[in-house]
Protein backbone atom coordinates (compact mmCIF):
# COMPACT_ATOMS: atom_id res chain seq x y z
CA UNK A 1 0.00 0.00 0.00
CA UNK A 2 1.58 3.21 -1.19
CA UNK A 3 1.20 6.82 0.98
CA UNK A 4 1.58 9.82 -1.48
CA UNK A 5 0.81 12.45 1.01
CA UNK A 6 1.40 15.33 -1.70
CA UNK A 7 -1.36 13.46 -4.30
CA UNK A 8 -3.47 13.34 -1.88
CA UNK A 9 -3.18 16.92 -0.59
CA UNK A 10 -3.18 18.22 -3.96
CA UNK A 11 -6.31 16.36 -4.80
CA UNK A 12 -7.94 17.88 -1.71
CA UNK A 13 -6.85 21.37 -2.59
CA UNK A 14 -7.90 20.82 -6.14
CA UNK A 15 -11.60 20.26 -4.49
CA UNK A 16 -11.27 22.82 -2.16
CA UNK A 17 -11.90 20.67 0.80
CA UNK A 18 -11.43 23.34 4.02
CA UNK A 19 -9.10 21.21 6.27
CA UNK A 20 -5.74 21.68 7.97
CA UNK A 21 -3.16 19.15 8.28
CA UNK A 22 -2.34 18.21 11.86
CA UNK A 23 -0.50 14.82 13.15
CA UNK A 24 2.33 13.88 11.62
CA UNK A 25 2.62 14.88 8.47
CA UNK A 26 2.11 18.18 10.57
CA UNK A 27 4.78 17.88 12.43
CA UNK A 28 7.24 16.57 9.95
CA UNK A 29 6.48 20.02 7.93
CA UNK A 30 7.40 21.61 11.37
CA UNK A 31 10.89 20.06 10.86
CA UNK A 32 10.52 16.52 13.16
CA UNK A 33 12.66 14.26 11.84
CA UNK A 34 9.61 11.00 12.13
CA UNK A 35 8.18 9.05 9.57
CA UNK A 36 4.55 8.81 9.69
CA UNK A 37 2.47 6.56 8.00
CA UNK A 38 -0.83 8.25 7.36
CA UNK A 39 -2.01 11.83 6.18
CA UNK A 40 -4.36 13.34 9.46
CA UNK A 41 -6.34 15.74 8.84
CA UNK A 42 -9.10 18.31 10.65
CA UNK A 43 -12.09 19.03 8.22
CA UNK A 44 -15.03 21.03 8.37
CA UNK A 45 -17.86 18.57 8.76
CA UNK A 46 -20.69 20.20 6.86
CA UNK A 47 -22.27 18.78 4.08
CA UNK A 48 -20.84 20.68 1.53
CA UNK A 49 -17.20 19.99 2.72
CA UNK A 50 -17.46 16.24 2.77
CA UNK A 51 -18.66 15.99 -0.80
CA UNK A 52 -15.69 17.80 -2.01
CA UNK A 53 -13.56 15.26 0.37
CA UNK A 54 -15.63 12.21 -1.39
CA UNK A 55 -15.25 14.07 -4.73
CA UNK A 56 -11.18 14.48 -3.93
CA UNK A 57 -11.11 10.78 -3.36
CA UNK A 58 -13.79 9.02 -5.60
CA UNK A 59 -11.02 7.31 -8.28
CA UNK A 60 -9.19 5.96 -5.27
CA UNK A 61 -11.31 3.40 -3.96
CA UNK A 62 -12.00 5.15 -0.56
CA UNK A 63 -13.27 2.75 2.17
CA UNK A 64 -13.37 3.08 5.67
CA UNK A 65 -10.40 1.72 7.13
CA UNK A 66 -11.73 0.85 10.35
CA UNK A 67 -15.72 -1.23 9.45
CA UNK A 68 -14.98 -4.66 9.28
CA UNK A 69 -15.65 -4.74 5.77
CA UNK A 70 -13.86 -2.25 4.87
CA UNK A 71 -16.82 -0.26 3.51
CA UNK A 72 -16.65 1.96 0.46
CA UNK A 73 -17.10 5.62 1.13
CA UNK A 74 -20.58 6.40 -0.11
CA UNK A 75 -21.95 9.45 1.99
CA UNK A 76 -25.74 10.88 1.99
CA UNK A 77 -26.99 13.36 4.03
CA UNK A 78 -28.01 11.46 6.45
CA UNK A 79 -24.27 10.53 6.88
CA UNK A 80 -22.85 13.79 6.77
CA UNK A 81 -24.90 15.04 9.33
CA UNK A 82 -23.74 11.45 11.49
CA UNK A 83 -20.29 11.38 11.12
CA UNK A 84 -17.82 12.92 13.42
CA UNK A 85 -14.49 11.61 11.95
CA UNK A 86 -13.41 9.64 8.51
CA UNK A 87 -11.03 7.04 8.78
CA UNK A 88 -10.09 5.98 4.82
CA UNK A 89 -7.70 3.66 2.77
CA UNK A 90 -7.46 4.75 -0.76
CA UNK A 91 -4.98 3.66 -3.66
CA UNK A 92 -2.80 6.90 -2.45
CA UNK A 93 -2.55 5.67 1.23
CA UNK A 94 -4.62 6.38 4.34
CA UNK A 95 -6.72 9.45 4.96
CA UNK A 96 -8.24 10.09 8.43
CA UNK A 97 -10.13 12.97 8.52
CA UNK A 98 -11.01 14.14 12.17
CA UNK A 99 -14.06 16.51 12.85
CA UNK A 100 -12.72 17.81 16.28
CA UNK A 101 -8.43 17.30 17.56
CA UNK A 102 -8.50 16.31 21.10
CA UNK A 103 -6.55 19.05 23.18
CA UNK A 104 -7.79 21.42 20.52
CA UNK A 105 -11.11 21.58 19.88
CA UNK A 106 -13.22 22.20 16.84
CA UNK A 107 -12.68 22.94 13.04
CA UNK A 108 -13.02 26.52 13.87
CA UNK A 109 -10.67 26.04 17.08
CA UNK A 110 -8.08 23.92 14.99
CA UNK A 111 -8.18 26.37 12.05
CA UNK A 112 -7.55 29.36 14.49
CA UNK A 113 -4.41 27.62 15.98
CA UNK A 114 -2.81 26.70 12.41
CA UNK A 115 -0.53 29.03 10.01
CA UNK A 116 -0.66 28.95 6.29
CA UNK A 117 2.11 27.94 4.17
CA UNK A 118 2.74 27.78 0.52
CA UNK A 119 4.04 24.98 -1.57
CA UNK A 120 4.21 24.45 -5.03
CA UNK A 121 0.84 22.97 -5.39
CA UNK A 122 -0.70 25.35 -2.96
CA UNK A 123 -1.19 27.06 0.43
CA UNK A 124 -2.00 24.54 2.99
CA UNK A 125 -3.18 25.69 6.47
CA UNK A 126 -0.97 23.18 9.47
CA UNK A 127 -1.26 23.50 13.13
CA UNK A 128 0.86 25.69 14.92
CA UNK A 129 3.44 24.39 16.85
CA UNK A 130 2.13 25.24 20.14
CA UNK A 131 -1.23 23.73 18.71
CA UNK A 132 0.41 20.43 17.94
CA UNK A 133 2.10 20.13 20.88
CA UNK A 134 -1.05 20.40 22.85
CA UNK A 135 -2.61 17.65 20.55
CA UNK A 136 -0.24 15.07 20.95
CA UNK A 137 -0.03 16.18 24.97
CA UNK A 138 -3.82 15.32 25.04
CA UNK A 139 -3.57 12.18 22.88
CA UNK A 140 -0.51 10.80 25.02
CA UNK A 141 0.43 7.93 23.45
CA UNK A 142 4.28 7.38 23.97
CA UNK A 143 5.07 7.91 20.11
CA UNK A 144 3.27 11.31 20.80
CA UNK A 145 5.24 11.89 24.05
CA UNK A 146 8.39 11.07 21.89
CA UNK A 147 7.37 13.41 19.54
CA UNK A 148 6.53 16.43 21.83
CA UNK A 149 10.37 16.08 23.08
CA UNK A 150 11.48 16.64 19.59
CA UNK A 151 8.91 19.12 18.78
CA UNK A 152 9.98 20.98 22.36
CA UNK A 153 13.35 21.32 20.93
CA UNK A 154 12.34 22.75 17.63
CA UNK A 155 10.49 25.34 19.29
CA UNK A 156 12.92 26.22 21.65
CA UNK A 157 15.16 26.60 18.45
CA UNK A 158 12.76 28.90 16.71
CA UNK A 159 12.99 31.16 19.47
CA UNK A 160 16.52 31.46 19.37
CA UNK A 161 16.71 31.64 15.40
CA UNK A 162 13.42 33.55 14.67
CA UNK A 163 13.71 33.66 10.89
CA UNK A 164 13.61 29.59 11.26
CA UNK A 165 10.22 27.91 10.75
CA UNK B 1 29.48 9.86 10.14
CA UNK B 2 30.50 7.17 12.86
CA UNK B 3 31.05 10.05 15.47
CA UNK B 4 29.28 11.50 18.49
CA UNK B 5 26.83 14.68 17.78
CA UNK B 6 28.29 17.42 18.82
CA UNK B 7 25.95 19.80 20.43
CA UNK B 8 25.93 22.75 19.77
CA UNK B 9 26.87 25.83 21.62
CA UNK B 10 23.49 27.42 21.77
CA UNK B 11 21.68 24.00 22.42
CA UNK B 12 18.88 24.94 24.83
CA UNK B 13 17.50 22.37 27.75
CA UNK B 14 14.83 20.83 24.98
CA UNK B 15 17.42 20.85 22.80
CA UNK B 16 20.03 18.45 24.77
CA UNK B 17 16.95 16.39 26.25
CA UNK B 18 15.87 15.62 23.49
CA UNK B 19 19.39 14.41 22.50
CA UNK B 20 19.89 12.54 25.56
CA UNK B 21 16.26 10.59 24.94
CA UNK B 22 17.93 9.25 22.14
CA UNK B 23 16.95 11.37 18.98
CA UNK B 24 19.56 12.09 16.08
CA UNK B 25 19.60 16.04 16.47
CA UNK B 26 21.50 16.37 13.26
CA UNK B 27 18.66 15.04 11.35
CA UNK B 28 16.44 17.83 12.58
CA UNK B 29 19.24 20.26 11.93
CA UNK B 30 19.29 19.52 8.65
CA UNK B 31 15.74 19.57 8.28
CA UNK B 32 15.56 22.88 9.87
CA UNK B 33 17.54 24.06 6.69
CA UNK B 34 14.97 22.74 4.77
CA UNK B 35 11.42 24.68 3.68
CA UNK B 36 8.21 22.77 4.64
CA UNK B 37 7.49 21.04 1.54
CA UNK B 38 11.03 19.66 0.91
CA UNK B 39 10.97 18.35 4.28
CA UNK B 40 7.86 16.71 3.13
CA UNK B 41 9.44 15.01 -0.10
CA UNK B 42 12.30 13.62 2.19
CA UNK B 43 9.66 12.19 4.54
CA UNK B 44 8.27 10.66 1.58
CA UNK B 45 11.34 9.48 0.22
CA UNK B 46 11.73 7.74 3.58
CA UNK B 47 8.70 5.99 3.56
CA UNK B 48 9.07 5.36 -0.02
CA UNK B 49 11.68 2.94 1.49
CA UNK B 50 10.02 1.86 4.78
CA UNK B 51 7.21 0.35 3.06
CA UNK B 52 9.16 -0.95 0.04
CA UNK B 53 11.28 -3.27 2.50
CA UNK B 54 7.87 -3.83 4.14
CA UNK B 55 6.63 -5.10 1.15
CA UNK B 56 9.56 -7.20 0.54
CA UNK B 57 9.61 -8.56 3.66
CA UNK B 58 5.68 -9.70 3.65
CA UNK B 59 6.36 -10.86 0.02
CA UNK B 60 9.50 -12.98 1.61
CA UNK B 61 7.47 -14.57 4.71
CA UNK B 62 4.77 -15.45 1.82
CA UNK B 63 6.95 -17.83 0.39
Amino acid sequence: MPQNDKALLSRLKEQKVEFVIIGGVCGVLHGASLVTLDLDICCRFSRENLRRLEAAVKDLRPRHRLTTNKLPLELTDELCVRLKNIYLNTDLGVLDCLGEVAGIGDYEQVLQRSVPHVMSYGEFRMLNLDALIAAKAAVGRQKDLDAIRLLQAIKEKREQQKDLF
Amino acid sequence: MNGEYVMPPDAGPAWRAAAEYGFDMSLVEDALQLTPEQRLEQHQRALDLILEVKEAGERHAAK
